[in-house]
């Protein structure tokens, strides 16, 4: 209670005494300086969208919903309202900028992502056919596929004889990951689903990829993922960079099941907790950067 | 009679269900459940192993166990037969490719020792229609399997 009552104190007043304060004694915005007291990344740009959050001015404000190709007129804007010099702070505007690009950023790769995740898989499109078949072919690449219809799909991990209905709540997207995994980490993705057709530790490869997608999407749209892309991409992060995210969780998740050894599939949700809370932890580091980094040596 | 006793005798009155959930993969289970629990039920992905959802009904404590149904976890569903009270056999009456499949693994299902349906020679069934979409007739059906269990389990008191 007391902690809560010090809360409203001090977003309500303290903290607008205290900026005033700060800002008399060494002439600089507050902005200016998370700007030039923090280097590049998760923690520069989180106090930067904080602080731009809570601001009394609309200008500030509006800029975090600001379209991309306005966003130089928008730190423009912004410097008026500060009465911040060019002169004075030359490396303000770009790194306010670059602030801004990864923060609006990450609101438009989660419409992208929505978009996807709200395809449905439609047979009669042929581009999903034609993904479909390809993620096969990445995966098995000796073995042919005897029909579209077939209970080989159950070699890669999918339920039935369709593939189809896997994709559910996950649309296109839950397919584009797996096929961005097995095309630009072509090894891995065999050694996992080689892993994942173990006769004792083994599980649904198609199946617990779909399974990963859902996790990396529900983070992302609870915001937990920002420090990562914050970090990893000084810029706009587009889709490939979500698709390289679920590539390092489908990688990590199998190494984490492997070493688990877990006694049978069923208990795959509790794993699968287990796993998200390590992932959770690791997004509490402001230096985190979940990325796929594959080993060179292969002995 | 002090609060504390009447507290206590609430909890022995505490009744506790346990219902079961099978099909086939992509009949349905996970949503209707969630739908049940008025969660959202367009971000579903297909299960694996299973979730235990419980919630609180008519005064009951229900469990309700929804347990994988592809191919390759339908070996394990009979780990889940002990002491449950009432099953949910989910049919997407949209899928008439598999139709048979699906009553073959009903058929089979119902020959199952541990599930004893064969001990209660009157035992109950109902066939309803629902959506776990839209939600239409999933209070129905879970009111009439409450209903009917509770005539069964709890006539004591």
């Amino acid at each position: 209670m007391l902690a809560y009552i010090w809360q409203y104190v001090y977003t309500s007043f303290l903290r607008y005494w205290l900026k005033w304060f700060i800002r008399q004694a060494t002439g600089r915005c507050e902005l200016q300086r998370i700007c030039s007291g923090y280097k590049p990344g998760a923690t520069r740009t989180i106090k930067a969208e904080y602080s731009l959050q809570s601001s009394k001015s609309k200008v500030l404000r509006g800029a975090l919903e600001a379209d991309q190709d306005k966003l130089d007129q928008c730190v423009g804007q912004i410097m008026k309202v500060k009465n911040i010099k060019p002169q004075k702070d030359p490396l303000f505007k770009g790194s306010l900028y670059v602030c801004l690009l990864q923060i609006t950023g990450h609101s438009s790769l989660y419409l992208s992502v929505e978009d996807l995740r709200k395809e449905v898989f439609n047979s009669d499109n042929q581009e999903h056919e034609a993904a479909l078949l390809k993620l096969w072919d990445l995966l098995m690449p000796t073995v042919k596929l005897e029909s579209r219809i077939t209970k080989q799909w159950g070699d890669i991990g999918f339920q039935g004889d369709d593939p189809k209905t896997d994709f559910r709540g996950m649309g296109m997207l839950g397919l584009i990951n797996l096929v961005f995994f097995s095309e630009n980490y072509t090894e891995e993705a065999r050694q996992v689903l080689s892993h994942a057709n173990h006769p004792k530790l083994g599980y649904s490869y198609a199946i617990v990829g779909i399974n990963l997608t859902e996790m990396a999407y529900s983070l992302l749209r609870s915001g937990t993922l920002k420090p990562h892309f914050y970090n990893t991409v000084q810029g706009k992060p587009e889709l490939q960079h979500f698709h390289q995210l679920y590539s390092y969780l489908a990688y990590e998740f199998d190494k984490f099941w492997m070493a688990e050894e877990p006694e049978s599939i069923m208990q795959f949700n509790q794993y699968r907790e287990k796993f998200h809370n390590r992932i959770k932890a690791h997004l509490q580091d402001p230096d985190v950067s979940l990325t796929l980094t594959v080993r060179c040596d292969k002995n | 009679m002090g609060l504390l006793t009447i507290l206590k005798k609430m909890k022995q009155k505490e009744r506790e269900m346990r219902l079961l959930m099978l099909g086939l993969d992509n009949a349905g289970k996970t949503t209707i459940v969630k739908k049940f629990n008025g969660e959202d039920v367009s971000t579903i992905s297909p299960t694996l192993g299973f979730n235990i959802q419980t919630l609180e009904h008519k005064g009951f404590k229900l469990n309700i166990w929804d347990v994988g149904g592809q191919k390759s976890l339908r070996s394990y569903w009979r780990n889940y037969f002990e002491s449950t009270d009432g099953l949910v056999w989910v049919v997407d009456s949209a899928d008439r490719l598999r139709l048979k499949d699906c009553a073959q693994e009903l058929s089979a299902l119902l020959l199952e020792e541990a599930l004893a349906l064969d001990e209660i020679k009157t035992h109950h069934w109902c066939i309803i229609g629902c959506s776990a979409v839209t939600g239409e007739n999933l209070l129905t059906g879970v009111d009439w399997l409450l209903d009917d269990i509770a005539a069964r389990v709890f006539t004591i008191d």
